[in-house]
Protein backbone atom coordinates (compact mmCIF):
# COMPACT_ATOMS: atom_id res chain seq x y z
CA UNK A 1 0.00 0.00 0.00
CA UNK A 2 1.25 3.41 -0.49
CA UNK A 3 2.08 5.60 2.14
CA UNK A 4 1.41 9.27 3.37
CA UNK A 5 4.25 9.07 6.04
CA UNK A 6 7.84 10.81 5.15
CA UNK A 7 9.25 7.91 7.25
CA UNK A 8 12.89 6.56 5.85
CA UNK A 9 13.88 3.75 7.10
CA UNK A 10 17.41 3.68 7.75
CA UNK A 11 20.03 2.45 9.78
CA UNK A 12 21.57 5.69 11.81
CA UNK A 13 21.82 7.28 15.45
CA UNK A 14 19.25 9.62 14.77
CA UNK A 15 16.76 6.91 14.02
CA UNK A 16 17.83 5.63 17.16
CA UNK A 17 16.74 7.98 19.13
CA UNK A 18 13.27 8.69 21.25
CA UNK A 19 10.61 10.54 19.12
CA UNK A 20 10.19 12.33 22.58
CA UNK A 21 13.56 13.95 22.43
CA UNK A 22 13.15 14.76 19.15
CA UNK A 23 10.03 16.51 20.07
CA UNK A 24 11.98 18.36 22.99
CA UNK A 25 14.51 19.19 20.19
CA UNK A 26 12.19 21.11 17.94
CA UNK A 27 10.90 22.67 20.83
CA UNK A 28 14.74 23.57 21.92
CA UNK A 29 15.79 24.69 17.99
CA UNK A 30 12.85 26.91 17.85
CA UNK A 31 12.86 28.85 21.60
CA UNK A 32 16.85 28.81 21.62
CA UNK A 33 16.92 31.74 18.51
CA UNK A 34 14.14 33.46 20.45
CA UNK A 35 15.99 34.10 23.42
CA UNK A 36 19.27 35.06 21.52
CA UNK A 37 18.12 36.78 18.62
CA UNK A 38 21.79 36.99 17.22
CA UNK A 39 22.66 35.94 13.59
CA UNK A 40 25.07 33.61 14.50
CA UNK A 41 23.49 31.41 17.09
CA UNK A 42 20.60 30.87 14.47
CA UNK A 43 23.37 29.89 11.55
CA UNK A 44 24.57 27.47 14.61
CA UNK A 45 21.05 25.80 15.21
CA UNK A 46 20.49 25.37 11.38
CA UNK A 47 23.98 23.83 11.20
CA UNK A 48 23.24 21.45 13.96
CA UNK A 49 19.63 20.17 12.70
CA UNK A 50 21.29 19.68 8.64
CA UNK A 51 24.34 18.17 10.39
CA UNK A 52 21.67 15.77 12.01
CA UNK A 53 20.13 14.93 9.05
CA UNK A 54 22.91 14.19 6.90
CA UNK A 55 24.50 11.67 10.05
CA UNK A 56 20.61 9.85 9.35
CA UNK A 57 21.13 9.73 5.57
CA UNK A 58 18.18 11.52 4.82
CA UNK A 59 19.09 14.57 3.46
CA UNK A 60 17.69 13.52 -0.43
CA UNK A 61 14.05 13.40 0.99
CA UNK A 62 14.53 17.07 2.32
CA UNK A 63 15.31 18.63 -1.27
CA UNK A 64 11.45 19.09 -2.44
CA UNK A 65 10.83 20.43 1.27
CA UNK A 66 13.59 22.63 1.40
CA UNK A 67 12.83 24.01 -2.54
CA UNK A 68 9.57 24.33 -1.17
CA UNK A 69 10.20 26.20 1.75
CA UNK A 70 12.84 28.40 -0.35
CA UNK A 71 10.13 29.51 -2.80
CA UNK A 72 7.99 30.55 -0.01
CA UNK A 73 10.52 32.96 1.67
CA UNK A 74 12.18 34.20 -1.71
CA UNK A 75 8.79 36.11 -2.04
CA UNK A 76 9.66 37.59 1.62
CA UNK A 77 13.09 38.45 0.92
CA UNK A 78 11.90 40.39 -2.21
CA UNK A 79 9.26 42.23 -0.71
CA UNK A 80 11.33 42.93 2.38
CA UNK A 81 14.16 43.88 0.67
CA UNK A 82 12.28 46.19 -1.91
CA UNK A 83 9.76 47.70 0.76
CA UNK A 84 10.50 47.62 4.23
CA UNK A 85 9.71 50.77 6.09
CA UNK A 86 13.10 51.67 7.38
CA UNK A 87 14.67 50.74 4.19
CA UNK A 88 17.77 53.47 3.88
CA UNK A 89 21.07 52.02 2.46
CA UNK A 90 20.93 50.63 -0.92
CA UNK A 91 22.41 47.76 -2.15
CA UNK A 92 21.38 47.43 -5.35
CA UNK A 93 20.07 49.35 -7.90
CA UNK A 94 17.95 47.83 -10.95
CA UNK A 95 16.75 50.88 -12.89
CA UNK A 96 13.78 52.20 -10.77
CA UNK A 97 14.05 49.08 -8.80
CA UNK A 98 16.64 49.05 -4.94
CA UNK A 99 17.27 46.48 -2.86
CA UNK A 100 17.92 47.94 0.70
CA UNK A 101 20.48 46.05 3.08
CA UNK A 102 17.94 46.88 6.25
CA UNK A 103 14.94 44.95 4.65
CA UNK A 104 17.21 41.99 3.20
CA UNK A 105 19.09 41.44 6.76
CA UNK A 106 15.61 41.21 8.32
CA UNK A 107 14.38 39.19 5.62
CA UNK A 108 17.44 36.99 6.20
CA UNK A 109 16.86 36.59 9.70
CA UNK A 110 13.47 35.13 8.55
CA UNK A 111 14.58 32.94 6.10
CA UNK A 112 17.03 31.36 8.68
CA UNK A 113 14.09 30.88 11.44
CA UNK A 114 11.92 29.60 9.58
CA UNK A 115 14.56 26.90 7.68
CA UNK A 116 15.73 26.25 11.16
CA UNK A 117 12.15 24.97 12.48
CA UNK A 118 11.73 23.46 8.98
CA UNK A 119 14.68 21.16 9.24
CA UNK A 120 13.57 20.28 13.07
CA UNK A 121 10.52 19.34 12.26
CA UNK A 122 12.10 17.08 9.26
CA UNK A 123 14.42 15.35 11.64
CA UNK A 124 11.56 14.14 13.48
CA UNK A 125 9.20 13.77 10.59
CA UNK A 126 11.77 11.62 8.35
CA UNK A 127 13.39 9.79 11.22
CA UNK A 128 10.30 8.73 13.06
CA UNK A 129 7.95 5.94 12.29
CA UNK A 130 4.55 7.98 13.01
CA UNK A 131 3.24 5.03 15.02
CA UNK A 132 6.37 4.80 17.26
CA UNK A 133 5.88 8.78 17.91
CA UNK A 134 2.19 7.96 18.89
CA UNK A 135 3.07 5.03 20.94
CA UNK A 136 5.87 6.56 22.76
CA UNK A 137 3.40 9.88 23.30
CA UNK A 138 0.81 7.52 24.61
CA UNK A 139 2.93 5.66 26.82
CA UNK A 140 3.56 9.24 28.13
CA UNK A 141 0.19 9.82 29.14
CA UNK A 142 -2.14 10.39 26.02
CA UNK A 143 -4.91 8.99 25.73
CA UNK A 144 -5.33 6.04 23.71
CA UNK A 145 -7.81 7.84 21.18
CA UNK A 146 -6.30 10.59 20.22
CA UNK A 147 -3.25 8.21 19.44
CA UNK A 148 -6.07 5.95 17.39
CA UNK A 149 -7.39 9.19 15.74
CA UNK A 150 -3.71 10.17 14.44
CA UNK A 151 -2.63 6.75 13.88
CA UNK A 152 -5.93 6.63 11.76
CA UNK A 153 -5.00 9.47 9.54
CA UNK A 154 -1.98 7.37 8.47
CA UNK A 155 -3.91 4.83 7.06
CA UNK A 156 -7.20 5.98 6.14
CA UNK A 157 -6.03 8.58 3.26
CA UNK A 158 -3.31 5.80 1.72
CA UNK A 159 -6.61 3.45 1.75
CA UNK A 160 -9.01 6.32 0.46
CA UNK A 161 -6.21 6.78 -2.45
CA UNK A 162 -6.17 3.02 -3.21
CA UNK A 163 -10.12 2.83 -2.80
CA UNK A 164 -9.91 6.20 -5.04
CA UNK A 165 -8.23 3.82 -8.11
CA UNK A 166 -9.99 1.23 -8.01
CA UNK A 167 -12.90 2.47 -8.64
CA UNK A 168 -11.80 4.87 -11.50
CA UNK A 169 -10.40 1.38 -12.79
CA UNK A 170 -14.49 -0.22 -12.68
CA UNK A 171 -15.71 2.71 -14.21
CA UNK A 172 -12.89 2.94 -16.89
CA UNK A 173 -13.50 -0.58 -17.63
CA UNK A 174 -17.20 -0.11 -18.42
CA UNK A 175 -16.33 2.50 -20.85
CA UNK A 176 -16.21 6.03 -18.39
CA UNK A 177 -13.58 8.19 -19.82
CA UNK A 178 -11.48 9.64 -17.11
CA UNK A 179 -7.71 9.92 -18.92
CA UNK A 180 -7.09 13.06 -21.07
CA UNK A 181 -7.85 16.48 -20.68
CA UNK A 182 -8.91 18.20 -17.68
CA UNK A 183 -12.40 18.34 -17.75
CA UNK A 184 -12.86 14.92 -18.48
CA UNK A 185 -10.61 13.98 -15.60
CA UNK A 186 -13.23 16.45 -13.43
CA UNK A 187 -15.63 15.30 -14.78
CA UNK A 188 -15.01 11.58 -13.54
CA UNK A 189 -13.78 12.71 -10.19
CA UNK A 190 -16.92 14.00 -9.09
CA UNK A 191 -18.89 10.85 -9.30
CA UNK A 192 -16.09 9.47 -7.65
CA UNK A 193 -16.31 11.51 -4.17
CA UNK A 194 -19.63 9.87 -2.84
CA UNK A 195 -18.48 6.09 -3.03
CA UNK A 196 -15.01 6.82 -1.96
CA UNK A 197 -16.69 9.17 1.30
CA UNK A 198 -19.25 6.79 1.50
CA UNK A 199 -16.99 3.50 1.19
CA UNK A 200 -14.04 4.86 3.98
CA UNK A 201 -17.53 5.82 6.21
CA UNK A 202 -18.49 2.14 6.24
CA UNK A 203 -14.80 1.12 6.63
CA UNK A 204 -14.49 3.36 9.72
CA UNK A 205 -17.92 1.95 11.37
CA UNK A 206 -16.28 -1.59 11.10
CA UNK A 207 -12.86 -0.44 12.26
CA UNK A 208 -14.83 1.11 15.26
CA UNK A 209 -16.66 -2.66 15.90
CA UNK A 210 -13.69 -4.79 15.30
CA UNK A 211 -11.53 -2.01 18.28
CA UNK A 212 -14.88 -2.31 20.40
CA UNK A 213 -14.89 -6.25 20.25
CA UNK A 214 -11.49 -6.13 21.39
CA UNK A 215 -12.21 -4.15 24.25
CA UNK A 216 -10.34 -0.69 22.95
CA UNK A 217 -13.17 1.12 25.69
CA UNK A 218 -12.30 -1.20 28.78
CA UNK A 219 -11.21 0.66 31.24
CA UNK A 220 -8.48 -1.41 32.28
CA UNK A 221 -4.94 -0.07 32.01
CA UNK A 222 -3.61 -0.94 28.08
CA UNK A 223 -0.84 -2.74 27.28
CA UNK A 224 1.03 -2.55 24.90
CA UNK A 225 1.92 -4.52 21.84
CA UNK A 226 5.66 -3.90 21.27
CA UNK A 227 8.30 -3.97 24.36
CA UNK A 228 8.86 -0.34 25.14
CA UNK A 229 11.92 0.42 23.65
CA UNK A 230 15.01 1.86 25.59
CA UNK A 231 17.08 4.54 24.47
CA UNK A 232 20.10 4.76 26.59
CA UNK A 233 20.87 8.51 25.44
CA UNK A 234 17.77 9.99 25.55
CA UNK A 235 18.14 11.73 29.28
CA UNK A 236 21.55 12.67 28.11
CA UNK A 237 20.59 14.30 25.51
CA UNK A 238 17.89 15.94 26.74
CA UNK A 239 19.68 17.29 30.00
CA UNK A 240 22.13 18.54 27.06
CA UNK A 241 19.48 20.70 25.64
CA UNK A 242 18.23 21.80 28.73
CA UNK A 243 21.48 22.82 30.11
CA UNK A 244 22.11 24.90 27.09
CA UNK A 245 18.63 26.87 27.28
CA UNK A 246 19.60 27.70 30.98
CA UNK A 247 22.86 29.22 29.95
CA UNK A 248 21.09 31.09 26.69
CA UNK A 249 18.58 32.54 29.31
CA UNK A 250 21.33 33.22 31.77
CA UNK A 251 23.50 34.82 28.82
CA UNK A 252 20.64 37.11 27.54
CA UNK A 253 19.63 38.15 31.07
CA UNK A 254 23.26 39.35 32.55
CA UNK A 255 25.88 39.53 29.38
CA UNK B 1 -9.38 -11.59 -31.80
CA UNK B 2 -6.15 -10.85 -29.98
CA UNK B 3 -3.20 -11.44 -30.70
CA UNK B 4 -0.63 -10.27 -27.90
CA UNK B 5 3.37 -10.50 -28.76
CA UNK B 6 6.44 -10.28 -26.49
CA UNK B 7 4.12 -8.83 -23.60
CA UNK B 8 6.29 -7.96 -20.25
CA UNK B 9 5.00 -6.22 -17.69
CA UNK B 10 6.40 -5.53 -14.15
CA UNK B 11 4.36 -2.85 -11.29
CA UNK B 12 7.51 -1.31 -9.97
CA UNK B 13 9.68 -0.14 -12.99
CA UNK B 14 12.74 -2.07 -13.26
CA UNK B 15 11.23 -5.17 -10.27
CA UNK B 16 10.80 -8.41 -10.62
CA UNK B 17 8.61 -9.01 -13.91
CA UNK B 18 4.99 -10.16 -13.13
CA UNK B 19 4.96 -11.39 -16.99
CA UNK B 20 7.85 -12.09 -18.80
CA UNK B 21 7.26 -12.36 -22.94
CA UNK B 22 4.17 -13.94 -23.45
CA UNK B 23 3.20 -14.44 -27.09
CA UNK B 24 -0.59 -15.73 -27.37
CA UNK B 25 -3.13 -15.60 -30.26
CA UNK B 26 -7.16 -15.75 -29.29
CA UNK B 27 -9.54 -17.11 -30.85
CA UNK B 28 -12.90 -17.75 -30.64
CA UNK B 29 -12.50 -20.84 -29.16
CA UNK B 30 -13.47 -20.21 -24.74
CA UNK B 31 -10.68 -20.60 -23.45
CA UNK B 32 -9.48 -20.85 -19.56
CA UNK B 33 -6.60 -19.66 -17.98
CA UNK B 34 -5.36 -21.51 -14.78
CA UNK B 35 -2.39 -21.55 -12.91
CA UNK B 36 -1.64 -21.03 -9.04
CA UNK B 37 -2.60 -17.72 -7.32
CA UNK B 38 0.33 -14.83 -7.52
CA UNK B 39 1.16 -16.53 -11.35
CA UNK B 40 0.27 -13.44 -13.29
CA UNK B 41 -3.45 -14.45 -14.22
CA UNK B 42 -5.25 -10.96 -13.26
CA UNK B 43 -2.52 -9.00 -14.53
CA UNK B 44 -2.91 -10.41 -17.80
CA UNK B 45 -6.67 -9.60 -18.45
CA UNK B 46 -6.01 -5.85 -16.87
CA UNK B 47 -3.33 -5.16 -19.36
CA UNK B 48 -5.49 -7.18 -22.34
CA UNK B 49 -8.48 -4.89 -21.00
CA UNK B 50 -5.96 -1.59 -21.38
CA UNK B 51 -6.51 -0.63 -17.63
CA UNK B 52 -2.65 -1.48 -16.98
CA UNK B 53 0.41 -0.43 -19.98
CA UNK B 54 2.46 -3.02 -20.53
CA UNK B 55 6.17 -2.73 -20.13
CA UNK B 56 6.99 -4.03 -23.16
CA UNK B 57 5.02 -5.64 -26.31
CA UNK B 58 2.17 -5.53 -27.74
CA UNK B 59 -1.69 -6.04 -27.44
CA UNK B 60 -4.43 -5.90 -30.33
CA UNK B 61 -7.45 -6.38 -29.67
CA UNK B 62 -9.17 -6.71 -33.24
CA UNK B 63 -7.59 -3.86 -35.22
CA UNK B 64 -7.21 -1.55 -32.12
CA UNK B 65 -3.49 -1.51 -30.53
CA UNK B 66 -4.41 -1.49 -26.81
CA UNK B 67 -1.90 0.91 -26.12
CA UNK B 68 -3.19 3.97 -28.52
CA UNK B 69 -6.60 3.71 -27.07
CA UNK B 70 -8.02 4.23 -23.29
CA UNK B 71 -9.55 1.57 -21.57
CA UNK B 72 -13.10 3.76 -21.87
CA UNK B 73 -12.59 3.12 -25.43
CA UNK B 74 -12.09 -0.30 -25.14
CA UNK B 75 -14.86 -0.90 -22.73
CA UNK B 76 -17.19 -1.02 -26.20
CA UNK B 77 -14.92 -4.35 -27.50
CA UNK B 78 -13.60 -6.48 -24.66
CA UNK B 79 -15.53 -6.84 -20.68
CA UNK B 80 -13.50 -7.51 -18.14
CA UNK B 81 -16.12 -9.39 -14.62
CA UNK B 82 -13.18 -7.97 -11.78
CA UNK B 83 -12.03 -10.98 -9.47
CA UNK B 84 -13.34 -9.16 -6.64
CA UNK B 85 -16.88 -7.28 -6.93
CA UNK B 86 -15.76 -5.15 -4.10
CA UNK B 87 -13.46 -3.64 -6.77
CA UNK B 88 -16.71 -3.24 -9.73
CA UNK B 89 -19.57 -1.92 -8.03
CA UNK B 90 -19.61 1.51 -6.90
CA UNK B 91 -23.68 2.46 -7.46
CA UNK B 92 -25.89 2.75 -5.12
CA UNK B 93 -28.94 0.50 -6.79
CA UNK B 94 -28.63 -2.92 -8.74
CA UNK B 95 -30.33 -1.71 -11.51
CA UNK B 96 -27.93 1.35 -11.61
CA UNK B 97 -25.23 -0.60 -11.71
CA UNK B 98 -25.85 -2.82 -14.33
CA UNK B 99 -27.40 0.49 -16.23
CA UNK B 100 -23.69 2.19 -15.91
CA UNK B 101 -21.99 0.52 -18.71
CA UNK B 102 -24.54 0.70 -20.89
CA UNK B 103 -25.17 4.62 -20.34
CA UNK B 104 -21.60 5.05 -21.20
CA UNK B 105 -21.50 3.93 -24.62
CA UNK B 106 -24.40 5.93 -25.13
CA UNK B 107 -27.12 4.29 -25.17
CA UNK B 108 -30.25 5.74 -24.96
CA UNK B 109 -32.36 5.23 -21.01
CA UNK B 110 -35.15 3.51 -22.10
CA UNK B 111 -32.72 0.70 -24.12
CA UNK B 112 -30.42 0.40 -21.39
CA UNK B 113 -32.50 -0.23 -18.79
CA UNK B 114 -34.16 -3.28 -20.85
CA UNK B 115 -30.95 -4.61 -21.60
CA UNK B 116 -29.75 -4.39 -17.72
CA UNK B 117 -33.03 -5.94 -16.66
CA UNK B 118 -32.47 -8.48 -19.15
CA UNK B 119 -29.15 -9.48 -18.31
CA UNK B 120 -30.33 -9.25 -14.56
CA UNK B 121 -33.13 -12.04 -15.59
CA UNK B 122 -30.03 -14.13 -16.84
CA UNK B 123 -28.48 -14.29 -13.22
CA UNK B 124 -31.83 -14.18 -11.65
CA UNK B 125 -31.36 -10.71 -9.79
CA UNK B 126 -34.33 -9.42 -11.01
CA UNK B 127 -36.02 -9.01 -8.30
CA UNK B 128 -33.60 -6.92 -6.68
CA UNK B 129 -33.45 -4.31 -8.89
CA UNK B 130 -33.85 -1.58 -6.30
CA UNK B 131 -31.79 -3.06 -3.47
CA UNK B 132 -28.46 -1.62 -2.59
CA UNK B 133 -25.39 -3.82 -4.44
CA UNK B 134 -23.68 -4.27 -1.19
CA UNK B 135 -26.53 -5.69 0.82
CA UNK B 136 -26.10 -8.18 -1.71
CA UNK B 137 -24.31 -11.83 -0.87
CA UNK B 138 -20.92 -12.00 -1.97
CA UNK B 139 -22.42 -14.79 -4.38
CA UNK B 140 -25.06 -12.54 -5.91
CA UNK B 141 -22.52 -9.42 -6.00
CA UNK B 142 -20.28 -11.66 -8.22
CA UNK B 143 -23.98 -12.48 -10.69
CA UNK B 144 -24.32 -8.74 -10.80
CA UNK B 145 -20.71 -8.20 -11.74
CA UNK B 146 -21.55 -10.64 -14.41
CA UNK B 147 -24.86 -9.19 -15.46
CA UNK B 148 -23.46 -5.55 -15.77
CA UNK B 149 -20.67 -6.68 -18.19
CA UNK B 150 -22.84 -9.41 -19.98
CA UNK B 151 -25.22 -6.89 -20.56
CA UNK B 152 -22.44 -4.39 -22.83
CA UNK B 153 -22.64 -7.18 -25.51
CA UNK B 154 -18.75 -6.73 -25.89
CA UNK B 155 -17.22 -9.14 -28.57
CA UNK B 156 -14.93 -10.63 -25.87
CA UNK B 157 -16.11 -11.08 -22.30
CA UNK B 158 -13.42 -11.77 -19.57
CA UNK B 159 -14.21 -13.28 -16.08
CA UNK B 160 -12.13 -13.58 -13.53
CA UNK B 161 -12.25 -16.36 -11.07
CA UNK B 162 -16.34 -16.51 -11.50
CA UNK B 163 -16.74 -19.25 -9.65
CA UNK B 164 -16.03 -18.52 -6.39
CA UNK B 165 -18.14 -18.39 -3.23
CA UNK B 166 -20.89 -19.90 -5.84
CA UNK B 167 -22.97 -22.56 -4.91
CA UNK B 168 -24.09 -25.41 -7.30
CA UNK B 169 -26.98 -23.07 -8.76
CA UNK B 170 -24.64 -20.28 -9.12
CA UNK B 171 -22.11 -22.68 -11.15
CA UNK B 172 -24.85 -23.36 -13.34
CA UNK B 173 -26.28 -20.05 -14.11
CA UNK B 174 -22.54 -19.28 -14.82
CA UNK B 175 -21.98 -22.35 -17.27
CA UNK B 176 -25.14 -21.31 -18.97
CA UNK B 177 -23.86 -17.67 -19.84
CA UNK B 178 -21.26 -19.03 -21.06
CA UNK B 179 -22.92 -21.10 -23.10
CA UNK B 180 -24.83 -18.26 -24.42
CA UNK B 181 -22.05 -16.08 -25.19
CA UNK B 182 -20.31 -18.81 -27.36
CA UNK B 183 -23.61 -19.27 -29.50
CA UNK B 184 -23.14 -15.94 -30.19
CA UNK B 185 -19.70 -16.68 -31.18
CA UNK B 186 -18.07 -13.77 -28.40
CA UNK B 187 -14.74 -14.77 -27.11
CA UNK B 188 -14.74 -15.94 -23.57
CA UNK B 189 -11.58 -15.98 -21.24
CA UNK B 190 -11.93 -17.60 -18.03
CA UNK B 191 -9.44 -17.29 -15.08
CA UNK B 192 -10.61 -19.95 -12.81
CA UNK B 193 -9.15 -22.40 -10.57
CA UNK B 194 -12.53 -25.07 -10.15
CA UNK B 195 -10.56 -28.03 -13.10
CA UNK B 196 -13.88 -29.83 -12.89
CA UNK B 197 -15.90 -26.66 -14.34
CA UNK B 198 -12.92 -25.86 -16.78
CA UNK B 199 -12.97 -29.75 -18.47
CA UNK B 200 -16.52 -29.82 -18.62
CA UNK B 201 -16.88 -25.94 -20.41
CA UNK B 202 -13.50 -24.58 -22.22
CA UNK B 203 -12.02 -25.42 -25.19
CA UNK B 204 -8.85 -24.34 -24.77
CA UNK B 205 -6.68 -24.12 -21.46
CA UNK B 206 -3.55 -22.18 -20.76
CA UNK B 207 -1.53 -22.89 -18.09
CA UNK B 208 0.53 -19.76 -16.06
CA UNK B 209 3.44 -20.28 -14.06
CA UNK B 210 5.11 -17.32 -12.39
CA UNK B 211 4.66 -15.09 -15.58
CA UNK B 212 4.92 -17.19 -18.12
CA UNK B 213 2.77 -19.39 -20.38
CA UNK B 214 3.65 -23.32 -19.15
CA UNK B 215 0.83 -25.34 -21.49
CA UNK B 216 -1.13 -24.28 -24.05
CA UNK B 217 -3.49 -26.38 -25.96
CA UNK B 218 -6.81 -28.07 -26.50
CA UNK B 219 -8.35 -28.81 -22.87
CA UNK B 220 -7.91 -32.34 -23.60
CA UNK B 221 -4.32 -32.19 -24.11
CA UNK B 222 -3.23 -30.15 -21.62
CA UNK B 223 -4.75 -32.18 -18.81
CA UNK B 224 -3.04 -35.22 -20.05
CA UNK B 225 0.37 -33.60 -19.41
CA UNK B 226 0.35 -34.62 -15.95
CA UNK B 227 3.68 -33.98 -14.76
CA UNK B 228 3.95 -30.29 -16.26
CA UNK B 229 0.73 -29.73 -14.47
CA UNK B 230 2.53 -30.94 -11.41
CA UNK B 231 5.56 -28.21 -12.14
CA UNK B 232 2.65 -25.51 -11.85
CA UNK B 233 0.72 -26.79 -8.44
CA UNK B 234 -2.02 -27.56 -11.18
CA UNK B 235 -4.07 -30.80 -10.42
CA UNK B 236 -6.14 -32.42 -13.05
CA UNK B 237 -9.76 -32.91 -12.35
CA UNK B 238 -11.05 -35.97 -10.05
CA UNK B 239 -12.38 -38.15 -12.51
CA UNK B 240 -9.36 -37.71 -15.52
CA UNK B 241 -6.94 -38.22 -12.18
CA UNK B 242 -9.39 -41.91 -11.30
CA UNK B 243 -9.57 -42.68 -15.15
CA UNK B 244 -5.81 -42.26 -15.34
CA UNK B 245 -5.52 -44.54 -12.19
CA UNK B 246 -7.59 -47.03 -13.67
CA UNK B 247 -4.95 -47.49 -15.80
CA UNK B 248 -7.07 -46.00 -18.81
CA UNK B 249 -5.33 -44.22 -21.53
CA UNK B 250 -7.33 -41.88 -23.12
CA UNK B 251 -7.45 -38.54 -21.12
CA UNK B 252 -10.89 -38.67 -19.82
CA UNK B 253 -13.02 -35.08 -19.09
CA UNK B 254 -16.02 -35.75 -17.46
CA UNK B 255 -17.99 -38.17 -15.85
CA UNK B 256 -20.08 -38.56 -19.21
CA UNK B 257 -16.87 -39.99 -21.04
CA UNK B 258 -15.80 -41.77 -18.06
CA UNK B 259 -18.92 -43.80 -18.15
CA UNK B 260 -18.80 -44.55 -22.07
CA UNK B 261 -15.02 -45.79 -21.78
CA UNK B 262 -16.15 -48.10 -19.01
CA UNK B 263 -19.02 -49.32 -21.21
CA UNK B 264 -16.83 -50.38 -23.74
N1 LIG C 1 -1.26 -3.61 -7.64
C1 LIG C 1 -0.17 -4.37 -7.48
N2 LIG C 1 1.02 -3.82 -7.13
C2 LIG C 1 2.13 -4.56 -6.98
N3 LIG C 1 2.17 -5.90 -7.16
C3 LIG C 1 1.04 -6.52 -7.51
C4 LIG C 1 -0.20 -5.79 -7.69
N4 LIG C 1 -1.17 -6.68 -8.03
C5 LIG C 1 -0.57 -7.89 -8.07
N5 LIG C 1 0.73 -7.81 -7.76
C6 LIG C 1 1.70 -8.94 -7.74
O1 LIG C 1 1.78 -9.48 -9.03
C7 LIG C 1 1.83 -10.89 -8.99
C8 LIG C 1 0.72 -11.48 -9.85
O2 LIG C 1 -0.52 -11.16 -9.30
P1 LIG C 1 -1.91 -11.53 -9.98
O3 LIG C 1 -1.85 -11.11 -11.41
O4 LIG C 1 -2.99 -10.96 -9.16
O5 LIG C 1 -1.89 -13.11 -9.88
P2 LIG C 1 -3.09 -14.17 -10.05
O6 LIG C 1 -4.31 -13.45 -10.53
O7 LIG C 1 -2.56 -15.17 -11.01
O8 LIG C 1 -3.30 -14.77 -8.70
C9 LIG C 1 1.73 -11.28 -7.52
O9 LIG C 1 3.03 -11.57 -7.07
C10 LIG C 1 1.20 -10.05 -6.85
O10 LIG C 1 1.72 -9.93 -5.55
MG1 LIG D 1 -6.18 -13.21 -9.68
Amino acid sequence: MKSISLFVERESFVHGIDPITKLYYILFAIIIPIILPSFTISAICLGTSIILLIFAKVMRKTLPVYSFVFFVLITVVIIQGLFKPGNETVLLQLGPVAMYKEGLQFALTIVFRVTNIVSAFMILVLTTKPSDLVEALVRKGMSPRIGYVIVSVFQIIPEMMTTMSTIMDAQRSRGMETEGKLLVRIKAFIPLLGPVVLGSLINTKERAMALEVRGFNSRNPKTYLNEEKTYPNSRFIQAVMLVLTVCAVAWRMFL
Amino acid sequence: MIKVSNLSFSYTGGGVPVLSDINLEFDQRTTAIIGQNGAGKTTFVKLLKGLLKATYGEILIGEYDVKMRTAAELARKIGLVFQNPNDQIFKRTVLDETMFGLLNIKMGRYTAEKLAVEALELVGLDDKLSMNPHDLSLSEKKLLCIASVVAMDTDIVIFDEPTIAQDHAGKEIIRRIIQKLKEKNKLVLTIIHDMDFVAENFDRTIVFNEGKVLLDGSTREVFSQKDVLEEANVEPPGITQLANRLGLKNTILTVDEFLHECAK
